[in-house]
C-alpha cells in the first residue's frame, strides 16, 4: 500500500483556463486525504522536463511512494509519467473533466466539484494499491513445435535460429506436409507473376541439419501438462513415450481436405472424371494428367469454384436431420448410475469449409489451369467461379494467368453436372458473363477442396486443464485455431499455444512463411514474459496476477469455470489452483468471486469500492444535481471516450468515469457500493459481442450481461429499480456516440426514476 | 436446365482474332466500363463488353453472327477508358478485319491481304499484267518510254507524254478494269449474301411503336442518305477534336473518291459513248460535246478535269487528317493493324502516283512518267481488285450491316 503520496496538478493544456487549480490544490491539501499526500503542487506543464524533473526531486527528497498526477489521460504521456518503484496513478482531468465539460448553469460549481471527486478517486485508488511482487518462476526455453509441414519447419527453423531448442513434432512419417505434395505453389516472389516451386525440400533438409531442432516423425502430443514456460509435453512415437519441458508451443498442424461426401452433390464419387483439386496436384506432381477413366490427356478442364450446390445440400440435409431430431425425443441414456461420461470431441468439419477455401481455391484453380496449358499447349481450362478471390499481391497471378489464351474465365452459378457418353461431363451453368445458361463439355472436371483445420476434428494440444483438452468455443470458427480478437493473430485462447498456418485460417504458403514467424515470436515473447513473472498479452508486462485468500472460498467453482484461458484448475474439492503464468489478468475472477477472495495488488474490490465511494452525492437533486458512476472498458470504450473529448464532444456533467480491466472483472459489490452511497446509476461501458466480437478477453461483455440480471434481482430486493444499472456496448470507433448515449442514460434513466432511494442516508 | 446454350470454347479462334489484332482480349475483366462509354452501343444488351467474353471463350458462331461489330466506329473511347488495357475496340476492329478474310471468295486472297508477308504476291499479279502489256507495246512501239505527236505518232524528239499511247484505253485499261469491276461487284454480291445468311440467327429487337419491319430497301436508303451521306453516327462516335478530325477525313476522302469515281465514269461514258456514237453515224455537235470529254488526257481547264484535280487535293488533305491521326494515336490504347496501314497506305499510294503521273506528264519526263504511271495502274488495280478483301470492304458491308440492324431494329430508323 502506498502511504506518503505526492499530488500534482497540470495546467497545462488550458486546463487553469477553466479550472480554479489553486483551489483544488487546497482542497486535496487540507482535505481527508492530507495525512497521506506528503506533497500537493501544481505545475504550468506537468509532462515537461521541469515538471517531471519536480515530481522525481519530490520523489527523492521525500522518499513518496506514490504519485497522484492529476492531469492528462493515462493513455497519454505514459512514457513520460515513469518513475521507477513509485506507483503512478493517473486522474484524467484533461479529457473527461475540463474538455468534455458541458456546463449546467443551475450549478455553476460543477467542474470544480468533479475535478475533486475524481482526484480523490485517485488518491484512494493510490492509496490502495500496492506494487506486485509475484513469484517468478523458472522456465523451460525449448519451444514445441507441433506440425512438420510449411508452416511448421519455418517456425522451427525461426525459433532455432533466435537460440531456442525446437522439438518438432509431425504425425506422418515424413516431414513436408501439404507442401510436400504439390508441384508448385503461388508466386511468392517478384513479379507475383508465375507459380513456383514450394522450397518445402530445402526447408526439411534444413531442419533436418539443424542441431537444435529435434524432429519426431510419426509421432503425437499425448499430453501437454503445465503452464506456459513450465510445460511437459508427452510426445509418443515409435521410439516410445518421452516426456519433456516445453516453455511454449507452435500449433501448425494444418488442414486435411473435406470429405468426399461433401462434394457428392456435385458428382464426385459418381462420375469417375469429376476429380478434386487434390487429386489433381497428386496428378500433375506424379507426372501426367490424365482422365481417371480412360487415361486419356484431356483436352479440356473445367474448374468449377461455385460451391453452393454442395453448400445447399449440406444445409439441406442438416435441416433434416434436425427435424427428425426435433421428432424422435432423446432417448434418455440407458446406463443412468453411470454418470462419467467418456470426453467426445464436436467434429466441426462441414461444407462452410468449403466457402472458407474460396481464396485458395481461386487461386488453385489459376495454378492448375496453368498445369493444363503446360503439358498440352492445345489443352483448354474453364474456370468457372462464383468469386474470383485474389486479394492484394495475387491480383498480379491472375491477371498473367488470364493472360493464357487457353485459360477462359467465367463467372457462373453452376446448376447441373452430368455425364455425357464418352465419359465427359457436362457443366450447366446460369449467370454466367457469357449471357445466358451454358451448357459446357469438360474432358474433366476439377472440384474445389475444402480444408478442414485439424482443431475441427481432434483437440490436437490435448492439454491437461481443467476446462478440458482443446481450444474452448471453436465452433466459433468452424474448429478453426483463430485468434479470440481480430487483433492478435497467433493468439488462441490457450496462452502459451500459438497457432499459425493453415489452422488459423485458410492461406497461401507466402502468408504461412510470415504466420510461422509471427506465431514463433509470440512463443518466444511468452516464455520470456513467463521467466519474468509478467503477462504475456494483451496486458503485456503487467505484473500482477489474481492473489487467492482461500480461507474464505468457498469452493463454487465460478472462477475456474468462468476464466476465459482456462487459467485456473482445481483440486478434487474445487480449491482454485492458479496458474499465473497461463493468467491474462483481465480480472474475470475477480468480477466472479461471490465472497470476493480474488484480487490484484494494484486492483482489488475495496480499491475500486473505495473509489466510487469518493464519488461526493448531493443530498437531492436539488442541491447538485443526480450522480451517475460508468464503469468503462479500458481496452475499448475508454480510448473511445479520450477521443471524443479530443474531438470537442461534450457530456453531461454528473457522470463520473472509472476504468475497469474488462467489464468481466466488474463485481456485484461495486454495484452495491454505488447505490449504498447514493449514486443514482451505473452504466456499463463495454466491447461489443455477438458475431463481431471485439472484447480483448473474449467475453467480458457477456459474462457482465448475465451478472447483471443477477444485480438486478438483488437491487429489488433492497427497493431499487433494476433499471438503474445499465450495459452499452461501444466499440473503439463510436466515440461519437457517446455523449448522446450517456444523455440517453440521464433521460430515461435518472429522469424517469428520479434519486436513488437510498441517497441521504 | 433445358434452356442452357451448349457452348462450344475454341481456343485456336481465340489466338487467330489475337493474331489480327485483338491481341490484349484476353486482359479484360468484364467491369463493362466499355459498354458504358460507348457513345454508339445501345442501350439493350450493348457491345462491346459482351463480345470481350466471346472472344476470351473463342465463341466463333456467336462473333462471327454479330451485327454489332458493324455498328462500332472504332472511336477508341472504350479503349482509351478501359482499366485493363483490353482494347475492346480494337477487338472489333479484329473482328472486322476477319470478316473481310472471311465473307469473300476466294478466300485465298483473304488470306493473302492478312499480313503484310503475302503483299509481294498481291503486286506480282497486277505489275505482271501491266509489265507484260508494257514489255508488248514497247516492242511495238520501239521504245519504253515513247513521245508522241498531235496525231499519236512516235516521235523522237518535241512529243508529248501520251499515257493512252503507251497503255491503250480501250484495249489495256478499260477491258481489265471492267472485268475486275465486275468481278468485285459479284464478289461483293456473294460476300453481302453470305453476311445476311450470317445474321438470321440474331434475334428480332422489339421496337415499341413499330408495327411491322420496314422493308430492306428503305433500310438501305435510310443507312445511304444518313450514314454514308453525312456520317450521321459516325459523327457522334468519339467527342474530342481527334476523332472529329477523322470525321472531316474521312468525309473528305470519301467525297474525294466520289468525285474521282464521277470523272472516271464521265469519261468512260463519253469516250464509249462517242464511239458508240460515231459507229452508228450520228457525227455531230453533241459528238464534239462527247469528245471533249472523252478524250484524254483532257485540259487542265475542262470542269471534269478541274473536279478530278479538286477531288485528288481533297485526297490528300483527307489522307493527311487520317494518318496523322492514326500516327499519334496511344498504342497502349489503341492498335493499328495491318488491314489499317495497307489501306491508308494503298489510297496514298494511289493518290500519289495519281498526282505524280499528271504532273510528270506536264513536264514531260517521259523516264520517270511512264513508270509512276505503271504503279499507278498497279496501286489503281489493287485498291479495287482486292477491295471485298481490304477494310475498304466496310463501304458494302457496313452499309449492308446498318441497313439490316435497321429491319431488325437493333438501331432505329432516322
Amino acid at each position: 500500500m502506498a502511504e506518503k503520496l505526492g499530488v500534482y496538478i497540470c495546467e497545462g493544456c488550458e486546463l487553469a483556463k477553466s479550472l480554479d487549480t489553486q483551489a483544488l490544490a487546497e482542497h486535496l491539501t487540507n482535505g481527508k486525504y492530507s495525512s497521506q499526500c506528503a506533497v500537493v503542487k501544481t505545475s504550468a506543464v506537468l509532462c515537461a522536463p521541469e515538471g517531471v524533473d519536480m515530481v522525481a526531486a519530490d520523489i527523492a527528497a521525500e522518499g513518496l511512494d506514490g504519485v497522484v498526477l492529476c492531469a492528462c489521460s493515462p493513455r497519454s504521456k505514459w512514457d513520460v509519467f515513469k518513475f521507477g518503484a513509485t506507483q503512478v496513478e493517473r486522474v484524467n482531468l484533461r479529457e473527461q473533466c475540463v474538455w468534455s465539460f458541458q456546463a449546467d448553469p443551475t450549478f455553476p460549481d460543477l467542474l470544480q466539484t468533479m475535478a475533486k471527486d475524481y482526484s480523490r478517486m485517485g488518491i484512494i485508488k493510490c492509496l490502495k494499491s500496492k506494487n506486485p511482487n509475484p513469484e517468478i518462476p523458472v522456465t523451460n526455453k525449448d519451444i514445441l513445435v507441433l506440425g512438420g509441414g510449411f508452416t511448421g519447419l519455418n517456425a522451427a527453423l525461426n525459433a532455432a535460429k533466435m537460440g531456442h531448442n525446437v522439438i518438432l513434432v509431425e504425425k506422418d512419417a515424413a516431414l513436408g506436409g501439404k507442401a510436400a505434395g504439390m508441384l508448385k505453389t503461388f508466386p511468392m516472389t517478384y513479379p507475383f507473376t508465375q507459380a513456383q516451386d514450394t522450397g518445402v525440400d530445402k526447408l526439411i533438409a534444413d531442419v533436418t541439419a539443424n542441431s537444435k531442432i529435434k524432429v519426431y516423425t510419426s509421432a503425437a502430443l499425448a499430453k501437454l501438462e503445465g503452464a506456459p514456460g513450465l510445460y511437459t509435453a508427452t510426445v509418443t512415437s515409435g521410439a516410445g513415450e518421452e516426456q519433456l519441458p516445453i516453455g511454449a508451443v507452435v500449433l501448425a498442424t494444418g488442414w486435411k481436405p473435406i470429405e468426399g461426401s461433401f462434394l457428392a452433390p456435385m458428382g464426385y464419387g459418381k462420375f469417375k472424371n469429376v476429380v478434386t483439386t487434390a487429386e489433381f496436384e497428386a496428378m500433375a506432381k506424379k507426372g501426367a494428367i490424365t482422365r481417371p477413366s480412360d487415361g486419356k490427356a484431356p483436352a479440356t478442364v473445367a474448374f468449377l469454384l461455385d460451391v453452393s450446390m454442395a453448400v445447399k445440400a449440406a444445409e439441406a440435409a442438416l435441416a433434416a436431420a434436425q427435424a427428425a431430431a426435433a421428432a424422435a425425443p432423446a432417448e434418455a441414456p440407458k446406463t443412468g448410475d453411470a454418470c462419467e461420461t467418456a470426453f467426445v470431441y464436436k467434429n466441426m468439419e462441414s461444407a462452410k469449409h468449403l466457402a472458407y477455401s474460396s481464396e485458395l481455391n481461386s487461386l488453385v484453380a489459376l495454378k492448375q489451369a496453368g498445369y493444363v496449358r503446360e503439358k498440352n499447349a492445345d489443352a483448354s481450362a474453364y474456370i468457372l467461379y462464383d468469386h474470383m478471390m485474389v486479394p492484394g499481391i495475387n491480383e498480379r497471378y491472375y491477371r498473367a494467368a488470364q493472360d493464357n489464351p487457353g485459360v477462359m474465365l467465367s463467372k457462373a452459378d453452376i446448376t447441373e453436372i452430368a455425364q455425357d457418353g464418352d465419359g465427359g461431363i457436362l457443366v450447366t451453368a446460369k449467370n454466367t458473363l457469357l449471357g445466358e445458361n451454358i451448357e459446357l463439355k469438360a474432358d474433366l472436371v476439377v472440384l474445389p477442396t475444402g480444408m478442414v483445420p485439424v482443431t475441427a476434428l481432434e483437440p490436437t494440444i490435448n492439454l491437461q486443464y481443467r476446462q478440458g483438452p482443446a481450444f474452448p468455443d471453436l465452433e466459433l470458427f468452424d474448429g478453426f485455431a483463430d485468434s479470440n480478437y481480430i487483433c492478435f493473430p497467433y493468439e488462441t485462447r490457450r496462452t502459451g499455444v500459438y497457432a499459425a498456418g493453415c489452422v488459423r485460417q485458410p492461406m497461401t504458403l507466402a502468408t504461412a512463411y510470415d504466420d510461422a514467424a509471427g506465431a514463433t515470436m509470440k512463443a518466444i515473447q511468452c516464455i520470456n514474459s513467463a521467466n519474468r513473472g509478467v503477462a504475456v498479452h494483451p496486458r503485456s508486462g503487467d505484473l500482477s496476477a489474481p492473489v487467492f485468500n482461500f480461507q474464505r472460498c468457498t469452493q463454487c467453482k465460478r472462477c475456474t469455470e468462468e476464466c476465459p484461458f482456462g487459467a485456473l484448475d482445481d483440486d478434487e474439492k474445487g480449491t482454485p489452483k492458479p496458474n499465473p503464468t497461463r493468467c491474462r489478468r483481465c480480472g474475470t475472477c475477480m468480477g466472479a468471486c461471490p465472497e470476493r477472495v480474488i484480487s490484484f495488488e494494484n486492483y482489488n474490490i475495496d480499491q475500486m469500492g473505495s473509489a466510487i465511494k469518493e464519488v461526493q452525492v448531493p443530498d437531492t437533486f436539488a442541491l447538485g444535481g443526480p450522480r451517475v458512476v460508468v464503469l468503462v472498458c479500458e481496452n475499448d470504450a475508454y480510448p473511445a471516450l479520450d477521443m471524443a473529448a479530443f474531438r470537442g464532444k461534450k457530456w453531461n456533467p454528473y457522470v463520473r468515469f472509472l476504468p475497469v480491466r474488462c467489464l468481466g472483472s466488474v463485481n456485484a459489490i461495486w454495484v452495491a457500493d454505488a447505490m449504498s452511497k447514493g449514486i443514482d446509476g451505473v452504466m456499463l461501458l463495454g466491447c461489443k459481442y455477438g458475431d463481431d466480437y471485439q472484447c480483448h478477453f473474449v467475453k467480458g461483455s457477456e459474462l457482465c450481461n448475465r451478472r447483471k440480471i443477477n444485480i438486478a434481482e438483488s437491487l429489488q430486493r433492497l427497493g431499487v429499480e433494476a433499471e438503474r444499472v445499465e450495459q452499452y456496448e461501444v466499440s473503439i470507433d463510436e466515440y461519437d456516440k457517446i455523449p448522446a448515449l450517456i444523455e440517453s442514460f440521464m433521460e430515461n434513466v435518472i429522469k424517469k426514476f428520479g434519486p436513488n432511494p437510498f441517497k441521504g442516508y | 436446365m433445358s434452356n442452357a446454350v451448349r457452348v462450344q470454347p475454341d481456343l485456336k479462334f481465340v489466338k487467330e482474332l489475337q493474331e489480327v489484332g485483338g491481341e490484349s482480349l484476353k486482359k479484360c475483366y468484364q467491369c463493362a466500363t466499355c459498354s458504358v462509354v460507348c457513345p454508339l452501343s445501345p442501350a439493350d444488351d450493348p457491345y462491346p463488353r459482351k463480345e470481350m467474353v466471346w472472344a476470351q471463350w473463342g465463341l466463333k458462331d456467336r462473333l462471327v453472327n454479330d451485327i454489332d461489330i458493324w455498328l462500332c466506329h472504332n472511336c477508341g473511347t472504350c479503349s482509351d477508358l478501359c482499366p485493363r488495357g483490353a482494347k475492346p475496340g480494337d477487338l472489333l476492329a479484329a473482328l472486322r478485319n476477319m470478316a473481310y478474310r472471311k465473307l469473300a471468295q476466294p478466300s485465298i486472297i483473304g488470306t493473302w491481304m492478312s499480313s503484310s508477308k503475302f503483299l509481294p504476291i498481291l503486286i506480282a499479279i497486277p505489275a505482271a499484267i501491266y509489265l507484260l502489256i508494257w514489255v508488248a507495246r514497247a516492242a511495238t512501239l520501239g521504245t519504253a518510254f515513247p513521245l508522241f505527236d498531235a496525231a499519236g505518232k512516235v516521235v523522237a524528239t518535241g512529243g508529248r507524254v501520251w499515257y493512252g499511247g503507251l497503255f491503250p484505253g480501250d484495249f489495256t485499261i478499260d477491258p481489265i478494269f471492267s472485268l475486275l469491276f465486275l468481278f468485285v461487284v459479284f464478289t461483293f454480291y456473294k460476300g453481302c449474301a453470305s453476311l445476311m445468311q450470317s445474321f438470321k440467327s440474331l434475334p428480332k429487337t422489339f421496337v415499341v411503336g413499330r408495327t411491322k419491319e420496314p422493308c430492306f430497301c428503305k433500310c438501305v436508303v435510310d443507312t445511304i442518305k444518313n450514314e454514308v451521306a453525312v456520317h450521321s453516327r459516325f459523327k457522334e462516335c468519339g467527342q474530342e477534336e481527334e476523332t472529329q478530325s477523322r470525321v472531316k477525313g474521312h468525309l473528305l476522302v470519301f467525297y474525294a473518291f466520289l468525285a474521282l469515281m464521277v470523272v472516271t465514269g464521265t469519261v468512260a461514258g463519253a469516250h464509249w459513248g462517242g464511239f458508240v456514237l460515231h459507229k452508228m453515224g450520228l457525227d455531230g455537235v453533241f459528238l464534239t460535246i462527247l469528245h471533249a470529254f472523252g478524250d484524254t488526257p483532257l485540259s487542265l481547264f475542262n470542269p471534269v478535269k478541274l473536279l478530278a484535280n479538286a477531288g485528288a487535293v481533297a485526297l490528300l488533305i483527307g489522307l493527311t487528317l487520317l494518318t496523322k491521326r492514326r500516327m499519334g494515336l496511344d498504342n497502349a490504347k489503341q492498335g493499328s493493324s495491318f488491314y489499317d496501314w495497307y489501306l491508308l497506305g494503298m489510297i496514298w499510294t494511289v493518290a500519289l502516283t495519281g498526282v505524280m503521273s499528271e504532273l510528270l506528264r506536264l513536264v514531260c519526263w517521259p523516264g520517270m512518267a511512264y513508270p509512276m504511271y505503271f504503279f499507278h495502274l498497279v496501286a489503281v488495280f489493287m485498291l479495287i481488285g482486292y477491295l471485298p478483301w481490304s477494310k475498304l470492304g466496310h463501304l458494302v458491308y457496313r452499309t449492308a450491316a446498318l441497313a439490316y440492324a435497321r429491319k431488325i431494329g437493333r438501331i432505329p430508323m432516322i
